[in-house]
């Protein structure tokens, strides 16, 4: 008797010391997408805040900040993400990281800016890791009715001819509002295999093309200044179409 | 092999029976923070409880943190001031000055920066400096930690809150954290015009609050959110007053020569930046800026207006900087001024559960 309870002992003992752990399931694919800012003729070399630049009519500029939502983020109806805000200053180059499926986005559309629904909700109600949320967004909300502040880019230009070359005039163009809210549809996206867990999509920010668009240039000695408000739209309009044209895969 | 199956069965037994370990723990603390206020991030290794909350209240008036045992933090964040200095300085246990304005602890729960040049990035961490600060409470943790040692009571609160025994200088901390950390502002008139604006539901108290805000605290709103008027909301927005940043905003140099935020980053880009602090109970927070410099509201408004300082790094935000500021008219600035008073919130400067308890 006791030979067989020792028996039994000792094969359960074996049973359960030999029990496998459950199967780990597939790893989690994780898509970055990264915004590159730039700032030369052409669009080729890194923009750096506060590093000084030359303007085609010779004047120097800096830029201080640069900062965008999107919004409803897909591939027509597969969907990505409910939004992200891209802060350079903050977060380097990074606008968003999700878990996903880079096969199922070769094409991306969205907002710049934020849907009209999420524009006029209560910031404080957005879960807590939510750019949306007001203690992400920050200075990105107006903190009334028109909502977020969609694209923000500030900076300082030495446009003032007092033959001192100090970079004593700024510039702050600040849009938001449903009306100049704007979509992006890129196509045929090249995601780069970074590991066998993660892929990331490089966007360039021309601000070289922003600022002095061929077809609607800004002129920094007189159009230094929008905040959406009445009075200010046609460089409200001139400064999303430019920043919507800026905006491309790399 | 007998004996061999006797302990095993022993053995079985024994962990069987053991019991789980009996543990005390303190209550938890439940955060009354407004409906239209963002969700606040407590630190996972010092959740809030109810017995943390009453020893940080007790620490926070606790004077034998101090050198001589005749300061607290209080003596520096006067509640009737919502928790500021009315000094331009703080004066030291030694007769001491410093050269930068105490803030004000309103609504520290949602900071990530602490001090003016944020040189702190957690509460926790920010409450150790003054202690030991030979200009200000001038003591060390050691000899505090005795003191409070010495005193049962504390000894007793301390286990209530932490759920050992022993006093040390990170509990005590966490304790003060906790405590500030429920200093919340948010039952000002400004709150219920914040809330009307974003068209959130106002409760039977609020509709009447709103019912008292008067024609010229919404025209002074309206300037102070006005491009055109003082431009102000830039930098103090949404239910915390405040945007989290470090700028600029076209002071001349002090005596000083307060280089602010480059103190802590070596950057020049942030030479003469300073956290952006609440506007919330802003009448209360007498004196203004980061040395104090200016002693009321008319002058605040009057440096914005046509005081501003041009600089390398001011705040491209101060967009009005190249003509000396937004260049109010003497309407404007009596307006401005009446929307100010609307941030006071009494119920936060009179609420019975943030006095000294001693």
């Amino acid at each position: 008797m006791i030979k067989l309870i020792s028996a039994i002992i000792v094969f359960m003992f074996l049973v359960t010391s030999c029990k496998k752990d459950d199967v780990t399931p597939p790893a989690t694919q994780y898509l970055q997408v990264d915004v590159i800012p730039t700032y030369t003729n052409g669009g080729a070399m890194k923009m750096n805040l506060d590093s000084v630049y030359t303007t085609p009519e010779g004047h120097q500029v800096k830029f201080t900040d640069v900062k965008f939502y999107t919004s409803t983020l897909k591939n027509e109806s597969i969907n990505l993400l409910q939004s992200s805000l891209f802060d350079y200053r903050e977060t380097g180059g990074i606008m968003l990281r999700t878990s996903g499926d880079y096969t199922k986005f070769a094409n991306l559309q969205g907002f710049i800016g934020v849907d009209s629904v999420l524009n006029h909700s209560d910031p404080s109600a957005f879960p807590n890791e939510s750019p949306l949320n007001i203690s992400n967004a920050g200075p990105m909300h107006w903190g009334w009715n028109p909502g977020y502040i969609f694209m923000n880019i500030e900076g300082k230009v030495d446009t003032i001819p007092d033959g001192i070359n100090n970079l004593d005039h700024s510039f702050s163009f600040h849009i938001g509002t449903d009306l100049y809210r704007r979509d992006f549809s890129f196509t045929n996206l090249n995601w780069l295999k970074i590991s066998d867990s993660e892929r990331k999509l490089n966007l360039k920010l021309d601000l070289w093309k922003f600022l002095h668009n061929p077809i609607s240039s800004i002129d920094l000695k007189s159009e230094f200044l929008t905040h959406t408000a009445s009075g200010q739209q046609p460089l409200t309009e001139k400064v999303i179409s430019n920043f919507q044209q800026s905006l491309q895969p790399y | 092999m007998k004996y061999a199956l006797y302990i095993f069965i022993l053995l079985g037994v024994f962990l069987a029976c053991r019991k789980d370990k009996v543990g005390y723990k303190a209550t938890p603390y439940i955060l009354d923070i407004p409906s239209h206020f963002p969700d606040m991030i407590i630190p996972s290794d010092n959740p809030m409880t109810a017995e943390g909350v009453e020893l940080g209240r007790f620490l926070f008036y606790e004077k034998k943190l101090s050198g001589d045992n005749s300061m607290n933090c209080a003596t520096c964040h006067m509640p009737q001031n919502s928790f500021s200095d009315p000094n331009q300085y703080s004066t030291g246990i030694d007769g001491i000055q410093g050269n930068r304005q105490s803030m004000a602890l309103i609504n520290m729960g949602w900071e990530n920066f602490f001090f003016w040049d944020g040189g702190k990035t957690t509460l926790e961490k920010q409450i150790l400096e003054p202690v030991i600060n030979p200009i200000e409470m001038h003591e060390s943790w050691k000899n505090a930690v005795k003191k409070l040692d010495q005193d049962m009571a504390y000894r007793n609160m301390f286990f209530r809150a932490f759920g050992e025994g022993g006093i040390d200088s990170t509990k005590a901390a966490k304790a003060i954290a906790q405590f500030i950390r429920t200093l919340i502002s948010g039952q000002s008139k400004f709150d219920v015009m914040y809330k009307y604006e974003n068209s959130m539901p106002l409760t039977a108290a609020e509709q009447s609050i709103f019912q008292t805000i008067d024609v010229e605290e919404w025209a002074g709103y309206d300037i102070f959110k006005s491009l055109d008027g003082a431009d102000c909301f830039h930098c103090h927005n949404g239910p915390l007053m405040r945007v989290k940043k470090f700028s600029n905003n076209g002071l001349l140099p002090n005596a000083f020569n307060d280089l602010g935020r480059a103190h802590v980053t070596n950057n020049p880009e942030d030479n003469y930046k300073f956290k952006v602090p609440t506007l919330r109970n802003i009448a209360l927070t007498a004196p203004y800026m980061h040395d104090g410099r200016f002693a009321n509201l008319d002058e605040v408004i009057e440096h914005y207006s046509s005081g501003i300082h041009m600089s390398s790094t001011i705040d491209p935000l101060i967009e009005f900087g190249s003509q000396g500021g937004v260049q109010l008219d003497a309407q404007e600035k009596y307006l401005l001024k009446k929307f100010l008073l609307t941030l006071t919130d009494n119920n936060f400067v009179n609420n019975p559960k943030f006095k000294d308890p001693h």
